[in-house]
């Protein structure tokens, strides 16, 4: 989908307009495609410390490629160039003083951050238990992130990482994160925190193609966002089961011969949904590792007037399939190598959204459901997450009327809407062996959207 | 040996130096004067007038003469033409209502000549009846002659009929006897024979084919036989002689009949028709063409045509094995 | 009971080549796009369109894109001439590698199981590997000729060598020249459509429009029934927004199909059958079906719905009334049955084409006819009874429509995950009798059966 006002605001006489006009400016996000180094400039690491060093040293090192990256610890304008990334370690702060120094010289540093730079803040989670002083700075550095990641411009995203104390700084979803937020797969993504719960997880041989050999089963394939997710996870070497309902089947099958995978026309609804799913993947392709839970409807009216049929087909495609086909997969012999559950949920399933009573329930109950899931899956080394798209530019939300859309659209940090690839890359790195220590979490693609932040 | 042997027929010969053009000899037809065309017909046998007797047209009596054109023959397209529109094999058999094409004007010009003593214009083609001998190849010289016989009483007038032989060196190859009616001329008393099928009696059988027969098939048919009796020109000439449309030639449906019979056709045969109700053009034909083959069976082809919606008899015919 | 393959002669001389031991011909499965009402829903897409569609829908199926398949075989009744090479040019625009060589086949009606017979029997020579059969119609985008007159004037014009023979091949067409020649659904020997062709077979075998009438109503229940279920999910991709066959009526009644009009056989003296509910409409679409060795599909992970078992043509004399025009499958079944030791009772599933209802029941009945089974199929009595059952179980053509060329495949797929249902079910071999007629007196039949 186009965004004809970013367009315009990008070009020249449309920019200086804007610019005199007070008018929003949303900047050219940059997308990762194949082959783009892990940064394009130099990257600062901020913060002392044991972690801050480990951190260092794997950038330094090519970030588990042989890519060579410009890496410093001084926070000193680069000469010639704008910085690519700032890594902001704080997982050692141990009182609110402690963040003064490390945020101060990342603010003297901001305005040589490059267009769609990164601020990446590496932390701890405030978790009951810890000392009150400990816990306060370390939600501190939460705070100033999610703030800078308001002040931040011309694309670029604040973001963190928060560690749980008993993981290293480097361990492989730490590194996965760190990769992801780095990285321009994560160009919607901003002002999220992703948690890394376990050492859990395995680098894999190649982060060019972190998910070659696996089996992907995406449902709502057909299009959008399914259809982009299906793309990513092929891009990144899976074997893609494209799914969707028959009546889509045309389009399904030419996002499966895209990416050479299969199609399975099926209605997620069916009781034996998941059976139908594993037999498929399994039989075809001899396994079935990463299920992606996208498939979902919209029957949108104020609870007033909502209907048995617009309230419990809601219900039945977006969540209960969901977890009915779960419950086949956790069953499954075939599901047990670290096996990856994503779900898509929504930021209305989050803040909720008016006349999405249907919806809202079954997204936030989405939300719920990986969180429980997410244990159930750990002894086998697998992980449950959801992924909350804010406003994307699908042929979805090209249906809202203008004005409300334009006002969507530009409500967030990023003043722009998402692409069905920002959703689907944020799932590609949920779905990724490193990210083993990664479970039970939602996170948000929605450029710091103001509903429900 | 020929399984057909020469018919009685008048002793007297007159030899026409080529088969005459059957447009001349309608416009002839069409004239008022019989001892015209009696001159106009006489005028083209090598003998000069005294070679044909004149006779009046008011004796009743059929020309006691045979004419007789020697080295007949169709012109190859001309032959392929014929061949395409009946759905004849195009190859060097020639079809046998082609023998009937180049006999006709042989006929026609006895019919129109001075001594003949009913009006040719008008005349309605009762039945045909061809018997083959033998298959007849293209490239064969045709001896071809033709006399008249059997003025007979008829229920709705005279019936006469025409015969045609044609002869392969001795051997007579072809024989066609058509029978026409001249309507409402009594010149021998009133007949019993109606001359028509029976159409209470027939019952229409399950069709083995449908005719869709265009407007213009009656011209496409005048074009291969040469006949283009007004009647089966267009609507307007038609109109003129009484028909609401144009219709088709008897010889047509009964030479279609023929071809479509395709490999039941034996090698000599007999292959009669009889005309009843004409097909308007443009117009559709239920046909019903059967073999009687298989053990038991004679090997005959029955056929008949009729109008599948009001189920009137337009022609029934066979073709019987010969010899 | 198996069918077991023939064997090859293996007493080859030392001196002589040796002929390679048959292999099994195996049904992967299959793929059709749905069957539109002519002029509706594919009424702009081509012949090329629709069985490209069909073919990728196939490979995003069975995951075959890049693959050289051995051969791609099908082809149309109506076809274009610009679609010399009609397959070919599919297989060009389709995600199979372009290495994959194809060919087009025509029988009338019978062209996309013909395929099949002749693609399964390459298979099973060992001269290919891999297959997929189909066909393709559109009575929508058929080909419309130019008149005789103006089509010779055109090409005089073309080889004329001065611009007099130009002007003069120019000069010789007629204003009836411009009216177009559209393709003739009548038999060209006979001049009576199919539908009347039929109306007189079923008038001499004194089917009853009741009869009819309920064959069709099967049809429609049985193909909504196994659409609702399901069962179309791995054997159909939708096309141009349609999802199913357009022309099924879930609530088709027998009220309802007793009040239509009878549209053939109304100038017969026997009373008239036939109508519009009770012959198949017109119809536009494509389908494949992909056949391969035993040893091909289990090198890339595929099922085997079944396997080919054997496959039988005939032809019958329809031109001068002796046998109906569509009877032929009733020839071919008695023979292929005997060839491979079984008989009625031994299969499970009969799919025989509803060109008409009533050629399904003339068929019917002419193998309960003794008489008939004597003097004309050369039987010592009857052929036997269909268990109704068994007949159809899916739908057939009256409920899914009649893309001439497109049926067989869709036929055989079908039956394909018939007989391996139904031997997952029961544990037991199952098989299905194929049979389609096609015009010009033409029928081919097959047997396949469950491949476990």
């Amino acid at each position: 989908m186009t965004d004809k006002y970013t367009a315009f605001v990008n070009g020249g006489f449309g920019k200086s307009l804007a610019k005199k006009l007070g008018l929003p400016q949303p900047a050219k996000l940059r997308r990762f495609k194949a082959g783009q180094a892990l940064v394009s400039g130099p990257v600062l690491v901020v913060g002392s410390g044991s972690d801050a060093d480990a951190v260092a040293t794997y950038l330094l090192d090519g970030a588990g490629s042989s890519e060579s990256i410009d890496v410093r610890r001084q926070a000193v304008e680069p000469s010639g160039s704008k910085w690519a990334a700032i890594v902001v370690v704080l997982t050692q702060v141990t009182a609110p003083g402690d963040l003064s120094e490390p945020i101060l010289a990342l603010g003297s540093q901001l305005r040589s951050v490059a267009s769609s730079g990164r601020v990446i803040f590496v932390t701890r989670p405030a978790a009951a238990g810890l000392s009150p002083a400990v816990a306060a700075a370390r939600n501190g550095a939460i705070g100033a992130m999610r703030s800078l990641a308001k002040e931040l411009r011309a694309g670029a995203t604040a973001n963190a990482i928060s560690i749980t104390d008993d993981s290293a700084a480097t361990s492989p979803s730490a590194l996965s994160a760190l990769r992801f937020f780095l990285s321009s797969r994560s160009a919607f993504v901003d002002g999220q925190i992703v948690a890394v719960s376990s050492e859990a997880g395995q680098v894999p041989e190649s982060w060019a193609a972190p998910l070659a050999g696996k089996v992907a089963v995406v449902t709502g394939a057909a299009q959008g966002i399914g259809a982009a997710i299906a793309e990513t996870l092929a891009r990144d070497g899976a074997t893609v089961v494209a799914v969707d309902v028959p009546a889509a089947g045309e389009s399904l099958s030419k996002v499966a011969n895209r990416i050479k995978g299969t199609a399975l026309q099926l209605d997620i609804t069916v009781p034996d949904a998941g059976a139908q799913i594993i037999e498929h993947a399994v039989a075809r392709h001899g396994g079935i590792d990463i299920v992606v839970h996208n498939a979902g409807i919209t029957r949108d009216k104020l609870l007033a007037n909502m209907d048995n049929a617009k309230w419990d087909s809601v219900i039945a495609v977006n969540i209960e399939s969901q977890l009915r086909i779960n419950e086949a997969l956790l069953a499954s012999e075939h599901f047990t190598n670290a096996p990856r559950i994503v779900s898509l949920t929504s930021t209305s399933g989050i803040a909720g959204n008016r006349g999405q009573t249907n919806y809202g329930a079954s997204k936030a109950g989405v939300i719920a459901m990986v969180a429980s899931t997410s244990p159930l899956l750990a002894e086998r080394g697998g992980t449950a997450n959801a992924v909350a798209p804010g406003f994307i530019e699908t042929k979805m939300t090209a249906k809202i009327p203008f004005a409300t859309r334009e006002v969507a659209r530009r409500l967030n940090s990023l003043q722009q809407g998402g692409q069905p690839v920002d959703v689907a890359e944020t799932i590609a790195f949920l779905a990724s062996p490193a990210s083993g220590g990664i479970s039970g979490v939602t996170v948000r693609v929605c450029g710091q959207n103001m509903v429900g932040a | 040996m020929s399984v057909l042997t020469p018919a009685n027929r008048p002793s007297r010969v007159v030899e026409l130096p080529s088969v005459p053009g059957l447009t001349a000899l309608y416009g002839k037809a069409v004239l008022p004067s019989p001892h015209d065309i009696a001159g106009a017909v006489s005028s083209k046998l090598p003998f000069g007038k005294s070679a044909v007797p004149t006779v009046e047209a008011s004796t009743l009596r059929l020309p006691d003469v045979t004419y007789l054109v020697r080295g007949v023959k169709g012109e190859p397209s001309h032959i392929v033409d014929y061949q395409r529109l009946l759905g004849e094999p195009v190859s060097d058999v020639l079809p046998a209502g082609y023998v009937h094409v180049l006999g006709f004007p042989v006929a026609m010009a006895l019919m129109v000549s001075a001594e003949f003593p009913l009006p040719v214009m008008g005349m309605v083609h009762l039945r045909n009846s061809v018997s083959v001998a033998r298959t007849i190849r293209t490239g064969e010289q045709l001896n071809i002659l033709a006399w008249a016989q059997n003025m007979t009483g008829h229920a709705k007038g005279t019936s006469v009929e025409l015969v045609v032989e044609a002869y392969a060196d001795e051997e007579v190859v072809w024989r066609g006897v058509s029978t026409y009616l001249a309507k409402g001329k009594y010149l021998v008393g009133r007949g019993d024979e109606s001359g028509q099928i029976d159409r209470a009696e027939f019952s229409a059988p399950l069709p083995t084919g449908r005719w869709q027969l265009g407007g213009s098939i009656g011209r496409q048919y005048a074009a291969v036989s040469g006949d283009r009796n007004p009647i089966h020109m267009s609507a307007l000439t038609a109109k003129a002689f009484g028909f609401p449309r144009a219709i088709a030639h008897g010889m047509y449906t009964a030479a279609r009949a023929l071809s479509e019979a395709g490999r039941m056709r034996p090698d000599a045969y007999e292959w009669t028709v009889e005309f009843a109700k004409p097909v308007l053009l443009p117009g559709k034909v239920d046909v019903s063409i059967r073999g009687d083959a298989g053990v038991g069976g004679t090997g005959a082809v029955t056929y008949a045509g009729w109008n599948g919606k009001s189920g009137k008899v337009h022609f029934t015919g066979k073709i019987t094995p010969l010899g | 009971m198996a069918v077991s393959p023939e064997k090859a002669p293996t007493t080859a001389q030392s001196s002589t080549v040796q002929s390679p031991t048959l292999k099994d011909a195996v049904i992967v499965g299959g793929n059709r796009i749905p069957f539109a009402k002519a002029g509706t829903k594919y009424a702009d897409a081509s012949n090329q369109e629709m069985f490209t569609a069909a073919l990728e829908g196939l490979v995003a199926r069975f995951g075959l894109q890049g693959e050289t398949i051995g051969e791609v075989v099908g082809g149309s009744v109506l076809k274009h001439s610009r679609d010399f090479n009609l397959i070919r040019e599919c297989v060009l625009g389709s995600s199979l590698s372009p290495a994959t060589p194809a060919f087009d086949l025509q029988q009338a009606c019978a062209t996309g199981l013909e395929a099949f017979i002749t693609v399964s029997n390459k298979i099973r020579l060992g001269q290919i590997d891999s297959a997929i059969a189909g066909g393709t119609d559109t009575v929508s985008d058929a080909p419309i000729a130019v008149s005789d007159g103006l089509r010779k004037a055109l090409l005089k014009a073309s080889h004329a060598k001065s611009l007099g023979q130009r002007v003069k091949a120019f000069a010789s067409i007629r204003p009836a020249d411009f009216s177009p020649a559209t393709p003739r659904t009548d038999e060209p020997r006979t001049g009576l459509s199919m539908g009347e062709h039929q109306a007189i077979t079923s008038a001499k075998w004194g089917i009853s429009r009741e009869a009819q009438d309920e064959i069709a109503l099967n049809s429609h229940v049985n193909l909504a029934a196994k659409y609702d279920e399901g069962f179309f999910n791995d054997l159909v991709t939708p096309f141009k927004g349609l999802a199913a066959d357009q022309n099924m009526r879930a609530d088709s009644t027998a009220e309802k199909l007793g009040s239509l009009k009878t549209v053939f056989g109304n100038s017969l003296s026997a009373p008239a059958t036939m109508t519009a509910g009770n012959s198949t409409p017109l119809s536009d679409g494509a389908s494949t079906v992909l056949v391969s060795t035993r040893e091909w599909a289990a090198q890339r992970n595929l099922p085997v719905l079944a396997r080919f078992v054997d496959a039988q043509t005939a032809a019958v004399d329809f031109v001068h009334g002796h046998e109906g025009l569509l009877m032929a499958p009733a020839h071919a079944v008695p023979v292929l049955l005997k060839r491979n030791g079984l008989t009625l009772d031994d299969i499970d599933f009969f799919e025989i084409h509803e060109a008409f209802a009533s050629t399904v029941l003339t068929t019917l009945a002419a193998w309960e006819d003794e008489e008939y089974c004597r003097t004309e199929l050369g039987l010592d009595g009857a052929l036997g009874t269909v268990d109704r059952a068994r007949l159809n179980v899916a739908g057939s053509s009256l409920a899914a429509g009649h893309p001439f060329a497109a049926t067989g495949a869709r036929i055989i797929a079908t039956a394909a995950k018939l007989v391996s249902q139904k031997a997952a079910e029961t544990g037991k071999p199952a098989r299905a009798l194929i049979s389609v007629c096609a015009a010009g007196g033409l029928g081919a039949t097959a047997i396949i059966e469950s491949a476990h």
